[in-house]
């Protein structure tokens, strides 16, 4: 806290330091090679601020940002309590262990193809793989979370004559916090992720995905441009805002960053 | 009867027929399996302790003390032999016996107030007393004005009064110390260690602690188990015939030192790197 280089303007201005030389590099670069290999920045801020104003970047954002939450308040939530379950009962552990842990190696994108065989290459299709993605984070860290409870706490528990609801409310639960957490922010991501994935495969329903994808085909390299720039800064944003939240909700830890 | 008997504790025992806090061991013995080999971890301990009375168990480690906590506290049941609080048998774990670890066992998501009530969660103690209880106890442990701290943020000498708070919460008959003060420096530990008298005879309750170090446990104790290694047994119960409070510079104190701390060593062939440790600990 003390160092200079840890005080939020000074962070704040380094961390621009690298975006602002891609700007300048990205710039000088456009100059020399023309529009049809990379529109410069100055002609996608000039795009960025058409389409905001005709309000379909809007549109485009919401859709996407809909669907990532969407998809993560599916997932997320059952993973986590599939993860706390499997954490408590180590049976369920068993049974459904092994499959799950199958399950999560394939990469998300990868079915894709399949659910748009069974339900149509549309919204239904790009929801279902965003909830999947967000699922497994969420359940991996949540399971490692539970289980990883000290006994030591566990036996404070014993002494005062917790039954199992309590333990699972006063100990288990807040005990696994930091760890579900850390699932979520990776539940966060990977349902981003999977959402613009999804989006530019099926190019359903609208979206900064779909755009890209529209992009390409027309070869318009400044929308893709601001398209792309835009997701990075939304899911810049987003995951800013959870560790903030995260942070607070972790505040009885020493140092929770 | 207690031979030093200055509290109040001692002479009402006899007016109400239940007793309060009398602890009973005999034949205890305790194996744990180890590398697939019984080992012998207690043998043949027999030990009462008087309601209202303070128990010191020294021993080096290894001579099974915390072992003893943990089967009296009811953490362990898997014991052969008898032990019992007032007249019951103890197979696992009950509000009539609290214990205070080395570690203060502190849950870290809650705040030292939330803490010391979550102990009072299972006690018929009506809702809105509960909070007036818990504030007496932080109190008691002169830890007032740190309610809403963490514990990540109390010294190591607070967290560990926090935890004596948390245990005392529920009144218990009988308190368990397992070298409460072990993991404190010097100066913190003979603070505490005023506390816990202070607070010992505040509360009337009884108490057993284990230690490493000879000093704490005269100072503390009505009397001081000795313990020796490999399996662990009682060698000598030494009384320590002085009134509470006691002053530290007392002729007494010092003379039953020197002669424990000879007990100790002259079994140094079993275990000598314990027993050197364990002198200058006490030394310190």
């Amino acid at each position: 806290m003390t160092r200079p280089i840890a005080r939020p303007p000074v962070r704040i201005l380094l961390g621009l330091v690298a975006p602002v030389l891609l700007l300048l590099w990205w710039q000088a670069a456009a100059d020399s090679t023309g529009s049809a290999v990379l529109a410069a920045p100055s002609a996608v801020t000039r795009e960025a601020l058409a389409l905001l104003r005709d309000g379909s970047l809007l549109d485009d954002a919401l859709a996407t940002l809909g669907r990532a939450f969407t998809g993560l308040l599916i997932g997320a939530p059952l993973g986590i309590a599939a993860g706390i379950a499997m954490g408590i009962w180590r049976p369920l552990d068993r049974v459904l262990g092994p499959l799950l842990h199958g399950l999560r190696q394939v990469p998300m994108i990868g079915w894709l193809p399949l659910v748009g065989l069974w339900f149509g290459a549309g919204e239904g299709a790009e929801l279902i793989v965003v909830s999947l993605s967000a699922f497994f984070p969420a359940m991996l860290n949540s399971h490692a979370g539970v289980a990883q409870v000290e006994k030591r706490y566990i036996e404070v528990g014993r002494i005062y004559g917790f039954g199992t609801l309590q333990r699972i409310r006063f100990i288990l639960l807040p005990a696994a916090m930091p760890l579900v957490l850390t699932g979520l922010t990776q539940s966060l991501a990977f349902a981003w992720i999977a959402t613009i994935g999804a989006e530019i495969l099926t190019g359903a329903g609208g979206g900064l995905g779909v755009t890209i994808q529209l992009a390409q085909v027309q070869q318009r390299l400044d929308i893709m441009l601001v398209a792309i720039a835009v997701t990075a800064l939304l899911g810049f944003a987003i995951n800013q805002i959870f560790q903030r939240l995260r942070r607070r909700l972790l505040r009885w830890q020493p140092s929770s960053l | 009867m207690s031979v030093n008997a200055p509290r109040p504790t001692s002479s009402t025992a006899s007016q109400p027929a239940q007793e309060r806090g009398a602890l009973s061991i005999a034949n205890l013995n305790k194996n744990f399996i180890i590398g697939g080999e019984q080992r012998r971890i207690l043998e043949d301990i027999n030990l009462t302790v008087r309601p209202g009375e303070f128990v010191s168990i020294v021993g080096a480690s290894g001579c099974g003390k915390s072992t003893l906590l943990r089967l009296i506290v009811g953490l362990d049941a898997d014991y052969q032999g008898d032990v019992r609080l007032d007249g019951q048998r103890i197979s696992t774990t009950s509000l009539d016996r609290g214990i205070v670890f080395q570690d203060h066992r502190l849950f870290p998501w809650m705040t030292l107030e939330q803490n010391v009530e979550l102990a009072l969660l299972n006690t018929d103690t009506p809702k809105e007393r509960r909070r007036q209880i818990v504030a007496d106890h932080i109190a008691l442990v002169n830890l007032s004005g740190f309610e809403k701290a963490y514990p990540h943020q109390l010294s190591g000498g607070m967290a560990q009064r926090a935890a004596i708070a948390r245990a005392l919460v529920t009144e218990p008959k009988l308190l368990l110390l397992d070298e409460p003060l072990g993991a404190l420096d010097a100066l913190t530990r003979v603070h505490v260690q005023n506390e816990i008298q202070r607070i010992w005879m505040a509360q009337q309750s009884s108490m057993v602690m284990v230690t490493h170090d000879v000093e704490e446990a005269l100072y503390l104790g009505d009397r001081v188990v000795v313990m020796s290694p490999n399996p662990g047994r009682i060698r000598r119960i030494v009384e320590v015939d002085l009134p509470h409070p006691r002053d530290r510079r007392s002729p007494l104190l010092h003379r039953l030192k020197d002669e424990i701390l000879a007990e100790l060593t002259s079994g140094a062939s079993e275990e000598p790197t314990n027993l050197v440790h364990l002198q200058q600990r006490s030394q310190a």
